[in-house]
């Protein structure tokens, strides 16, 4: 690595140097505490996975170069240079960190090793080795805020063919505007994925709530986020705010993707809408009886899994249990508090990558299929796209024999028209 | 030697007081001077007393309770004896009725507190060297952890001495001139300091007590002052 290239990268990482950085950087005491908390580490047993030994890499670099002792004394705390070698190793401990923050519950001081692997994301960006795809599908995001008219044709269309799909199943429940789109005034602005199963069964529901609901243009996965990138972090959510504000809404509701959500939530900032994710929506719903549904539609023992960001990083954690206990008898909770609920193994953009990480994520997420399989239960629900996906490549890898589903889907699917 | 012995107990004591407090400053400011992070960093679920829940933390270290009770009781242990400690070097300054409520003589504890902090300090050190705390400890921890060790043992064995085995050459009035005419900035070294058998052990400790606070604001020993604020960040 040339002088040139490392200043640059030196730059980046004084940008990400707050307040609270500085004090996740200079605070560990190297007990070990988090050595179990990592799922990661927890399923291969590696010294590399522990959350600390992460963090340590960034630390090495941090002392060496904005720490007079590092400078002075560089044995003292092994602090190292940045070189090629020094990025692989950043690479090796971002990505295989799916920033899901259980290490900072176990951690005396609290320690985000989450935010520490957002320098690495950030140096890896500056460097041009970040996975190429994460960036790629971000550029396209931002793309897309920035022209939305070349899209939109194609948008509305899509959602004509979609329509058709929730009157075939949800007839009753219809009414006239199937799945709105660009409604002044609007009481909720929907978020939802560029997918169908994102979209028909929220668009059912609502319907049969009766909400004054709208869709929104742009889709919630925020990229950026997962590569690491706060620029195109804030391209991509601003783009969702500003249609929010367009429209005069009072809620903007993300779907099923906790990254998403916690983007949304946490980073948008003082807005005249509040933010919810669609599970806090739907246990709204229900306890204020706009939606029924039949209670014996699942009749089978049903666990929950907590995605990081929606539950421990977010605080939606009682309404998804809410939602279950009007849906099953036999509800089976994989472990007391919610806060220690395994990874999943899919987060930081692992499950985005698709096969190129396919192997390490079914090594790494041996507990948490453990854990499912503990349960006994049949079905398998969740909030979140990527833990989705993840959990039904564990369900398959692991034989945990269950169903892997969409909260969202199954509330959907027990409707009852009055 | 007695000049030597003058240098450790006089300028070098007042040099390291001098670097401890401006480099410990410095380094808070530094740290805390930096843009406040955009978003809340908490974790889930949300309590209501933040800043009790913060110290809570800071002062009981609940998780590492929870997940690593052999290690929390000698965290627990060492950090009251550090307490315990500090109230006995002030009591070598003053009399503090305050803490006479138990009547003693300086320091509490009879001699096991430094007993129980040497015990301690052995444990976090073995630790140190056994898999997988040995690949995430760099030498730092391990000289911070000796030098701490060599300081208590030092300065316990004086009190080891009078309490123990009736060696009492140095006598409490003899620490009680010494550190006094340090606060007073007019240092006098009392005979016994420098030249009875027992001088060595003060000239040992206060030498290793110098290299630890000189060492402290570069060490990650700051996290004294650090534990509080981000437990913080954690609790919202
Ligand atoms: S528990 Fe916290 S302080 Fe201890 S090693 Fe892990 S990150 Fe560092
Ligand atoms: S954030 Fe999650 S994946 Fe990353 S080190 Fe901590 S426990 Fe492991």
């Amino acid at each position: 690595m040339d002088q040139k290239t490392r200043n640059e990268l030196l730059k980046l990482f004084k940008s990400k140097l707050n307040e609270a950085m500085r004090l996740y950087l200079e605070t560990c005491t190297r007990c070990g505490v988090c050595t179990e908390a990592c799922h990661v580490y927890a399923s291969t047993g590696q010294v590399k996975h522990i959350a600390a030994y992460r963090s340590e890499i960034i630390r090495r670099l941090y002392k060496k170069y904005f720490k007079i002792r590092g400078k002075l004394w560089p044995s003292l705390s092994e602090s190292k240079e940045l070189t090629d070698v020094a990025l692989e190793e950043l690479f090796e401990a971002a990505y295989s960190c799916t920033g899901c923050r259980r290490c900072m519950v176990y951690c005396p001081f609290g320690i985000d090793t989450q935010m520490l692997m957002s320098i690495a994301k950030l140096l890896l960006i500056g460097a041009n080795t970040e996975p190429e795809i994460l960036t790629l599908l971000a550029d396209t995001s931002v793309e897309k805020g920035k022209s939305i008219d070349l899209f939109k044709e194609g948008f509305l269309q899509g959602i004509k063919n979609l329509e058709k799909e929730v009157v075939k199943k949800w007839k009753a429940e219809a009414g006239d505007s199937v799945i709105p789109v660009d409604v002044m005034g609007a009481d909720i602005l929907y978020v939802a994925l560029a997918g169908a199963h994102s979209i028909i069964p929220a668009a059912a529901i609502f319907n049969a709530a009766g909400e004054n609901w709208t869709l929104s243009f742009f889709e919630a996965v925020n990229f950026g986020a997962f590569v690491g990138d706060p620029t195109k972090t804030k391209l991509i959510l601003d783009r969702i705010i500003n249609e929010a504000l367009r429209l005069k809404v009072k809620e903007v509701c993300i779907c099923e993707c906790g990254t998403a959500f916690r983007v949304m939530k946490q980073l948008s900032g003082k807005q005249p809408f509040k933010v919810s994710s669609i599970t806090e929506v739907h246990a709204r719903y229900f306890k204020e009886g706009r939606i029924k549904i039949d209670p014996g539609k699942f009749n089978t023992a049903i666990t929950y899994h907590d995605p990081c960001q929606l539950a421990r990083n977010a605080g939606v954690m009682d309404e998804p249990r809410y939602i279950l206990s009007q849906m099953t008898k036999d509800f089976r909770d994989m472990t007391p508090d919610p806060t220690y609920n395994w990874c999943c193994g899919g987060g930081g953009g692992l499950v985005a990558l698709g096969d190129e990480t396919i192997d390490f994520r079914m090594k790494s997420a041996r507990v948490k299929a453990d854990q499912v399989k503990k349960t006994e239960a049949r079905i398998l629900a969740t909030a979140c796209e990527n833990c989705h996906s993840q959990l039904s490549d564990l369900n398959d890898h692991y034989k945990m024999n269950v169903e892997v589903k969409f909260l969202s889907s199954m509330i959907a699917d027990a409707l009852v028209s009055e | 030697m007695q000049t030597i012995f003058y240098i450790i107990l006089v300028p070098m004591v007042y040099l390291s007081v001098a670097v401890f407090a401006l480099g410990t400053l410095v380094r808070i400011i530094k740290i805390f001077k930096g843009p406040r992070h955009p978003t809340t960093l908490q974790i889930y679920p949300e309590k209501k007393a933040k800043w009790l829940g913060a110290l809570y933390d800071t002062f009981f270290f609940p998780t590492v309770r929870k997940h690593k009770p052999v290690l929390w009781v000698f965290l627990i242990l060492f950090h009251a004896g550090l307490i315990l400690l500090f109230i006995g070097h002030l009591e070598l300054i003053w009399d503090l009725s305050l803490f006479q409520i138990i009547p003693h003589e300086p320091f509490l504890g009879k001699g096991f507190v430094g007993l129980t902090l040497a015990v301690s300090l052995l444990f976090f050190l073995f630790r140190r060297f056994s898999s997988p705390v040995r690949e995430l400890s760099v030498p730092e921890d391990y000289y911070l952890l000796i030098l701490l060790f060599l300081i208590v043992l030092f300065g316990s064995q004086m009190d080891w001495a009078r309490r123990w085995y009736e060696y009492g050459e140095l006598s409490l009035e003899d620490y009680r001139d010494y550190f006094m005419s340090l606060m007073t900035f007019r240092p006098e070294l009392p005979y016994n300091a420098t030249f009875s058998g027992h001088s060595f052990m003060l000239i040992l400790h206060v030498f290793l007590a110098n290299l630890f606070l000189i060492f402290f604001p570069f060490s990650q020993s700051m996290h004294a002052f650090l534990s509080l604020p981000i437990n913080k960040l954690r609790r919202g």
